[in-house]
């Protein structure tokens, strides 16, 4: 595991801590994720892979140690202000944009629109109407991508959970991260639709996108990220290949719950 | 499609709760020009009520554009309906003890500020938080302001309230002497029952100019933002914070910024009150007006502009349409059954339709983008084609594109559906 100023890496954690009264999550927990890679972030029940997501991603202050996005520490920032450099997460459980069509909540998507400025919808009427047509263009270009444009008239909270998935993670796209973390992207989706997922972060890996991926389904895990960095109780256990994962026996320990 | 250039298509357009809002309006607007052609309904009295609802649907838009747009709960519309109308008359009456005697629109501005920073104050310790602390302090707030207004006197003449405040257009040309040197005016629609209209109604006509000003501006301006990206980011706070967080959305800005907007158009409503009624006092801040604003808000159905103007006409309508009924030789006194009559209301509309009367029935897309992308409406070919419906948050109106349909190439129909499960 590389520790040294790595020009290559999207996104670098070190020694992160991170606990909830007595109970330690996080674990002087150090990884990098390199640019271009697909990396999974695997481990029991209770590893503490989402803390770390929600210590990277802004929503949790860690107790120490340091989060760098694309060289930039941006340790104990806002969620807002980590997107600005770069880094977009999804959650596990879809989140639902009552009243909102499919289009619409996919155009929440795009950042810095003009028209998010409540001033410049009055004095720079001409530059909102430029940004939102180009972003429902954009925002239809990628329904389409995903092979869910027939979706685009329906209420948002009326689709299918592995449809909000896929809508997810294209609205997340529509942000134009440069790593987006997926917080088990095919879990409760059906097995037709999750090979569809693979299928599309591939795609969108190929055209440039970093990913680093919480997920329980090993199978997917195992076809899709590579590297893997495996989590138990807090700390990293190893960073591997999937095979070299497969074939360490303190991975096997940590799951059979022999860590002991 | 517009009223005025295909009134057919602009009606067979409308969503059956539109529809239903529509028809119910005109129905009792009819029903009070009768009233009023008959002598029953005096047109100073209507014209007041005018104001009256007016202004409510300006503290019912307040609100909506704090709960309705954003998910913000605050309990003190009474607080911000009343600093704005003191601040008013603070600079505007003669009695006033401070300053007093300046021109309406000082006042005006002087009432938005003290609105304005009452919302920061307010605002800025709690947006950071979650919802309920917002709740819980400004249920506190409204009732702080209000002792403040009662107790210290050398500011606001406590208990005694404030008089001697002139009209809106006071110092105006022409508008602040029109009352007066207006002529009366007798009409006879009914024989025997002339409708003599005097300065007092002229009076009343301009505060309906002002208010009616007030509400269209307010309108056109959330309706503008409601639309907008800015309007999308609200929303997509109300849904959840935590994802627009994660989209890189600064949410306490935009929180922020909702909560001061709400509260300088619930401040405009209460410089409109002090020169409707041209004395205020502290009952004015009574919570009361708070919950009536709520029950206006809701009744319309949350998160809509239209449903908060339906809503706060309603509540008016109620209000004072409880003080006849004395005349319907209904034995009781109305004032407790008027509250009674909101809350049983309130529950039937809770029960049979929880998202209120007019909640959005459209997308909210930026007008002139969706212009620009949609394809040009094909020329009329004189067989109109029915829209496919909008998509409501009624259950029973959503369409059933779920189910795999029969057509002409059932297999590649069938195909789809199954992959889209």
């Amino acid at each position: 595991m590389s520790e040294t100023a790595d020009p290559d890496a999207v996104l670098r954690v070190e020694d992160l801590q991170k606990s909830f009264g007595g109970l330690v999550a996080t674990d002087h927990a150090s990884f990098t994720v390199e640019r271009g890679t697909i990396t999974g972030l695997i481990g029991p029940n209770g590893a503490g892979k989402s803390t770390i997501f929600n210590l990277i991603s802004g929503f949790y202050e860690p107790d120490g140690g340091t989060v760098a996005v694309n060289g930039t520490d941006v340790t104990g920032m806002e969620p807002h202000e980590i997107a600005d450099y770069g880094l977009i997460r999804t959650f596990q459980t879809p989140r639902k944009l009552d009243g909102m069509t499919v289009r619409e909540a996919m155009l929440v998507g795009p950042r810095e629109q003009p028209g998010e400025s409540f001033r410049a919808l009055f004095t720079r009427p001409g530059a909102v109407t430029a940004r939102e047509s180009e972003n429902l263009e954009r925002a239809a270009q990628m329904l389409e991508a995903f092979e869910i444009d027939h979706l685009a008239a329906q209420p948002a909270t009326d689709i299918s959970g592995g449809q909000m998935k896929l809508v997810e993670l294209a609205r997340a796209m529509l942000a134009e991260p440069d790593v987006l973390l997926l917080d088990e992207p095919v879990a409760g989706v059906n097995p037709t639709l999750a090979k569809k997922l693979t299928e599309q972060i591939r795609r969108l890996n190929d055209a440039g996108t970093t990913f680093l991926l919480i997920e329980h389904d090993m199978e997917f895990v195992m076809e899709l990220a590579d590297p893997i960095v495996v989590l138990d109780q807090g700390r990293v256990l190893t960073e591997d290949t999937p095979e070299g994962v497969m074939n360490d026996d303190r991975v096997v320990d940590a799951y059979l719950g022999g860590g002991a | 499609m517009s009223l005025l250039g295909d009134p057919v298509a602009w009606v067979s357009e409308l969503t059956r709760p539109e529809a239903w809002v529509l028809a119910s309006s005109v129905a009792f607007a009819t029903a009070l020009v009768g009233a009023l052609a008959v002598g029953a309904l005096g047109p100073t009295y209507f014209l007041f009520l005018v104001g009256l609802a007016g202004m409510y649907a300006l503290l019912s838009f307040g609100l909506n554009a704090q709960w309705g747009f954003t998910g913000l709960i605050n309990f003190s519309v009474a607080a911000f309906f009343g600093v704005g109308a003191y601040g008013a008359a603070l600079m505007t009456a003669d009695a006033s003890p401070i300053a007093g005697g300046f021109s309406p629109l000082v006042g005006l501005a002087v009432g938005l500020l003290v609105a304005l920073v009452l919302a920061l104050l307010i605002g800025i310790p709690t947006l950071r938080l979650r919802a309920d602390y917002l709740a819980i302090a400004s249920l506190g707030l409204a009732e702080v302001v209000r002792l403040v207004v009662l107790n210290e006197r050398w500011l606001t003449n406590g208990s005694a309230g404030l008089r001697g405040i002139p009209s809106f257009f006071a110092g105006w040309p022409v508008l602040s002497s029109f009352p007066e040197t207006m002529p009366g005016l007798r009409i006879t629609v009914v024989p025997g029952a002339p409708v003599v209209l005097e300065t007092p109604f002229w009076e009343a006509a301009l505060n309906v100019v002002v208010i009616v000003a007030f509400t269209l501006g307010t309108y056109a301006v959330l309706r503008r933002v409601h639309q907008s990206p800015w309007g999308r980011v609200l929303r997509t706070i109300r849904s959840d914070e935590d994802l627009a967080r994660a989209l890189g959305k600064h949410t306490y800005a935009f929180k922020m910024q909702s909560f001061v907007l709400g509260s300088l158009i619930m401040a405009l409503a209460g410089v409109f009150y002090t020169h409707l009624n041209l004395y205020v006092g502290p009952g004015d801040l009574d919570p009361i007006t708070t919950f009536y604003v709520w029950v206006a808000v809701i009744l319309g159905g949350s998160g809509s502009n239209r449903g908060a103007l339906f809503g706060g006409i309603v509540v008016v309508t109620i209000r004072e349409g409880t003080r006849f009924l004395n005349d319907f030789a209904i034995p009781v006194d109305p004032a407790p059954l008027r509250l009674l009559l909101i809350g049983v209301l309130i529950l039937v509309v809770m029960r049979y339709r929880p998202q209120g009367i007019l909640p959005p029935q459209r997308e909210l897309i930026w007008p002139a983008a969706r212009r620009s992308t949609e394809p040009a409406t094909p020329p009329e070919t004189g067989t109109r084609t029915r829209r496919a419906p909008e998509p409501t948050a009624d259950a029973d109106e959503r369409g059933v594109d779920g189910a795999a349909g029969v057509s002409d190439d059932g297999t590649t129909d069938r195909t789809r559906g199954e992959r889209n499960e």
